[in-house]
């Protein structure tokens, strides 16, 4: 209407139509990734692979580096800086290509700046992602049918078992803080884009670099040492590490470069009004997730590293007999480890408190207190790393410690909880699809959290750990608390994302399907950790075989109910009912701009006059924000519609 | 009179919970929650009580009872405050939910942002339990530390996928006045211990870390190379299990375990003054618990 229309119209593929950056997109990244992996394949091979100790370590390393730069330079991540060496800056026309104006889905295969489209970007990575994690998953479940399975060879059982692990941690480390922090978090906070919008497309565009080293494990020896690749035993694994490697330090730089946008984006883009106090609940736990990564994910870069350097170069940071110890290793992926599960979870949590505010309609309950229990667990994971190691021998005397650090991490999980029931406590509670999920989180993270009090107990965990305990544990922490949170989230945000109604029938469908498939499969698995066991075998004691056979049934639920949801999701997406603006009546900015969001978000600047969570006040405290010089075109009226 | 006022300060309490509410609706919601969370407290302590023991096998040390001790007692010590949880919820899904057409949204909710009275009481609360649940743990961590003068000495030499052990020439006073000596070092493939005698675990690994873990004796630690990590234990109760390996170490990981059993110490005695020679004497099969 104003200032922006005129932009939407701008013809830009007019006279610069030639350049050759204009003609960047997916497949001229995967073009040049391919040629400069080859071209480092053909010089590692003719000059250090006649290295008889490390040499086809170093031809992968090289190779793999080939892919991801050359991936990078074609799909256009350096463009700017190029250009900036060659004395040509950006002008509005480039800016205006870039944001992805006037190419159609196209812009959804290229390096695009618009955060709308990077959201959307990397909400199908994380698609693709759980289903191949899923896939992997139910060849384990398979093998585990029966105690003397055959259906996988030990190798390349370990090899499915460490590719599951880490494709499910990269997947549910972006599942919101990609998706939702990039394409939600800005409306929300009245932001025209994140702060750094070309970082942004290169977060995303990084991530999917360092999925085909990722894939590729299977094919130069598979991972043997599952996704925690403990030290020497992965040293002592073939060129399968080196790809593993690759694709941890590339994701580390996805996330660190993330998390400082989001970070940034918070502190310098909000909207008039928008102080901190009037923050929806969602953009703190974005903020403080993307935070604590920037902790965490370094110390994980510095390990892989140093397992390269031992690796490919013969260093041993980790070889015992050579100097190293193993326990380097441990304290310094557990350094990462443990705030990792934060960074994945404190995101969801925001999303699920979102919801719980929407569909009772109350206000969050306690929510400074929200903001102040999930900074307090991102403080305290900084300094619980060692209940990863109780059983390793390492500093005995340390036990003590770290049991009351870990200890008092239920403290601020439990104001979570308190914060969730509070909000639920004489609410409306409208039971739309994300309540489902959200109902669901609870149940399952309940659970989760105090089997983790057990754990947390050094001398009940000298039972339990390394056993399938451990591994019911944190499925119901990660896939049952934070994926199930993560869900409830998509549920809620997906008519704006898509513009779509999501079809509740099947979604509803899909949610029995996996409430039900998820606890069958991990209370077996309990049982099995209660009975004692192992983690991570491809055959087992037939004493364990009943309950083997129960998780393995329950998990082929599980996955269907995914895949029921994954068809209603795309079904959806493609003929689903056209979504109105605000279908849930919400207060927050997202709500209240037009859907599909145009470029820049907003037709007219809001200001922010009071927190989103409104509900059930009178008169003005009840609006979150006006816009633009109409004072009387107040959220009340989005509120009618 | 004293009733009175006990009346007045708790209807102000529930006014702070929930301004501008019917008092007997309001009593009625309170009433709800509460009997169905303690419905599900009940059930929670109940099965903490009855059903760990029968989904945990018999154990054959102190270490391995504390073990089941501690989710028994973490069990009832969390129950009710799950069952909170589960009762606000379960009562929002049953109660309070938004009937009739869900296409649009219903009235809002009473504005309630905050109880500076429940928050603390829930902090206190929960307080309140972990410097429980961490008294407990350091209690029963510290009561695990006693080394005792004498014990059995056992080297374990974890390798892929093999565990070894090696019993150095020893001479080990039991409390009876009596002694258990070892004359010559053995080297076995077979955990065999003597039962109600001290036992003292080095070990250590050939080559990647793996995780020493007799199941039934609720102890374990890594194989690291080239560090030694000690555990200890008295086991106490004759029995057979397998000592599993509970740390990922490559292809045969599922592999790496090896059988054990805790013996009386005459026939342990016995069986290692004959050189260590075929099968010890079995112990009756009955006592062994969930593994075979």
């Amino acid at each position: 209407m104003t200032a922006t229309q005129p932009l939407l119209e701008d013809t830009v593929l007019g006279p610069k139509a030639g350049r050759l950056y204009r003609r960047q997109s997916f497949a001229t990244g995967l073009g040049l990734g391919i040629l400069l992996g080859a071209i480092g394949w053909f010089i590692a091979q003719n000059t250090i692979q006649s290295n008889e100790n490390f040499g086809s370590d170093m031809t992968v390393a090289v190779t793999m580096a080939g892919w991801v730069i050359g991936f990078n330079i074609g799909i256009g991540t350096f463009n700017a800086v190029i250009r900036w060496m060659l004395g040509h800056d950006q002008d509005k026309d480039d800016e205006l290509y870039a944001a992805g104006v006037g190419q159609g889905k196209a812009r959804y295969w290229k390096y695009c700046t618009d955060h709308k489209v990077v959201g959307t970007q990397y909400l199908i990575l994380v698609f693709i992602l759980f289903f191949v994690g899923g896939t992997l998953a139910m060849m384990i479940r398979t093998q585990l049918l029966t105690p003397n399975s055959t259906f996988l060879s030990p190798q390349t059982y370990n090899a499915i078992v460490s590719i599951h692990g880490m494709c499910m941690i990269i997947a549910t480390i972006i599942m919101v803080s990609g998706p939702f922090a990039n394409f939600i978090m800005p409306i929300m906070i009245g932001a025209k884009d994140m702060a750094f919008p070309r970082l942004n497309a290169m977060s995303f565009w990084v991530v999917v670099s360092a999925v085909p080293p990722l894939l590729a494990t299977f094919f130069v020896g598979g991972v043997n040492a599952g996704w925690t690749t403990y030290a020497p035993l992965s040293v002592q694994d073939g060129p399968a590490m080196i790809c593993f490697a690759i694709t941890i330090i590339t994701f580390v730089v996805s996330v660190t470069v993330a998390g400082i946008n989001t970070i940034v984006t918070v502190l310098t883009m909000r909207a008039e009004g928008m102080t901190f106090a009037r923050m929806p609940i969602f953009v703190w736990a974005s903020v403080i997730g993307g935070g604590l990564g920037l902790y965490a994910m370094p110390a994980f870069l510095l390990a892989m590293t140093m397992m390269v350097a031992d690796k490919a170069t013969g260093t041993s940071f980790f070889v015992a007999d050579q100097g190293g110890s193993g326990w380097l290793w441990e304290n310094v992926f557990w350094i990462m480890g443990h705030p990792e599960v934060y960074v994945i979870l404190i995101p969801p949590v925001g999303a699920l408190l979102e919801v719980m505010s929407t569909f009772s309609r109350k206000p969050v309950f306690a929510y400074k207190l929200a903001i102040g229990a999930m900074t307090g667990v991102a403080g305290l994971s900084i300094m619980v790393w060692a209940h990863h190691m109780f059983t390793t021998g390492w500093a005995p005397d340390l036990a003590g410690p770290f049991m009351l650090t870990t200890e008092l991490i239920s403290i601020p999980t439990g104001i979570i909880f308190l914060c969730a029931i509070g909000t639920l406590w004489r609410g409306s509670n409208w039971v739309r699809l994300p309540m489902y999920f959200g109902f669901l989180f609870l149940w399952n993270f309940i659970i989760g959290g105090v089997t983790g009090i057990y754990l947390s107990d050094v001398p009940a965990d000298n039972y339990f750990h390394g056993n399938m305990f451990v591994t019911a544990h944190f499925h119901y922490t990660l896939l049952g608390g934070a994926m199930i949170a993560a869900t409830a989230g998509l549920c809620y945000w997906f008519p704006k994302v898509t513009g779509r109604m999501l079809d509740e029938k099947i979604g509803k469908w899909a949610f029995w399907m996996i409430a039900i498939g998820f606890q069958v499969t991990y209370l077996a698995q309990f049982y099995e950790g209660f009975k004692g066991m192992p983690r991570r075998v491809a055959n087992y004691d037939p004493l364990f075989a009943p309950e083997n056979l129960i998780s393995s049934l329950g998990a082929f639920l599980l996955m269907a109910g995914w895949v029921v949801l994954l068809y209603a999701l795309v079904s959806s997406w493609r003929h689903g009912e056209i979504a109105p603006a605000n279908p849930w009546s919400a207060k927050s900015l997202e709500w209240h701009t037009e859907t599909p969001v145009p470029l820049e978000n907003f037709l007219q600047d809001p200001k922010v006059i009071n927190d989103p969570y409104g509900y059930g006040a009178s008169g003005a405290e009840q609006v979150h924000a006006v816009f633009g010089h109409h004072s009387h075109h107040t959220i009340e009226e989005g509120v009618k519609q | 009179m004293s009733s009175d006022h006990q009346e007045v300060s708790n209807d102000s309490v529930l006014d702070d919970l929930a301004p501008g509410l019917d008092r007997s609706l309001h009593r009625q919601y309170i009433r709800g929650i509460f009997v169905l969370w303690f419905i599900m407290t009940v059930l929670g302590v109940l099965a903490g009580l009855y059903l760990t023991p029968i989904l945990m096998p018999h154990m054959n040390s102190p270490e391995g009872r504390a073990a089941v001790k501690t989710v028994i007692v973490f069990t009832v010590a969390a129950a009710p405050v799950a069952a909170l949880v589960c009762a606000v919820a379960l009562y929002s899904l049953l109660h309070t939910r938004h009937r009739g057409s869900l296409d649009h949204p219903p009235a809002d909710g009473p504005p309630l942002r905050g109880n500076a009275l429940a928050s603390g009481v829930w902090l206190i609360t929960s307080t309140l339990l972990v410097v429980f649940l961490l008294f407990w743990g350091l209690t029963e961590w510290s009561a695990q530390q006693v080394v005792h003068a004498d014990s059995l000495t056992i080297n374990v030499i974890g390798q892929q996928w093999i565990w070894d052990y090696n019993l150095p020439a020893q001479t080990v006073r039991l409390p009876g006045g009596r002694e258990l000596k070892i004359p010559k070092e053995l080297a076995l493939s077979k955990l065999n211990l003597p039962v109600d005698v001290p036992v003292t675990f080095n070990v250590t690994s050939k080559d990647v870390t793996h995780g020493f873990w007799p199941v039934n004796l609720g102890i374990q630690v890594d194989a690291n190379p080239g560090q030694r990590t000690v555990i200890r234990t008295v086991p106490d109760r004759l029995g057979k299990f397998v000592v599993r390996c509970s740390q990922l170490c490559g292809l045969n990981h599922a592999y790496m375990y090896t059988q054990a059993q805790v013996v009386p110490d005459q026939d342990f005695q016995a069986w290692v003054q004959g050189g260590a020679r075929g099968p010890i004497l079995a112990v009756a099969s009955s006592q062994n618990g969930s593994t075979k």
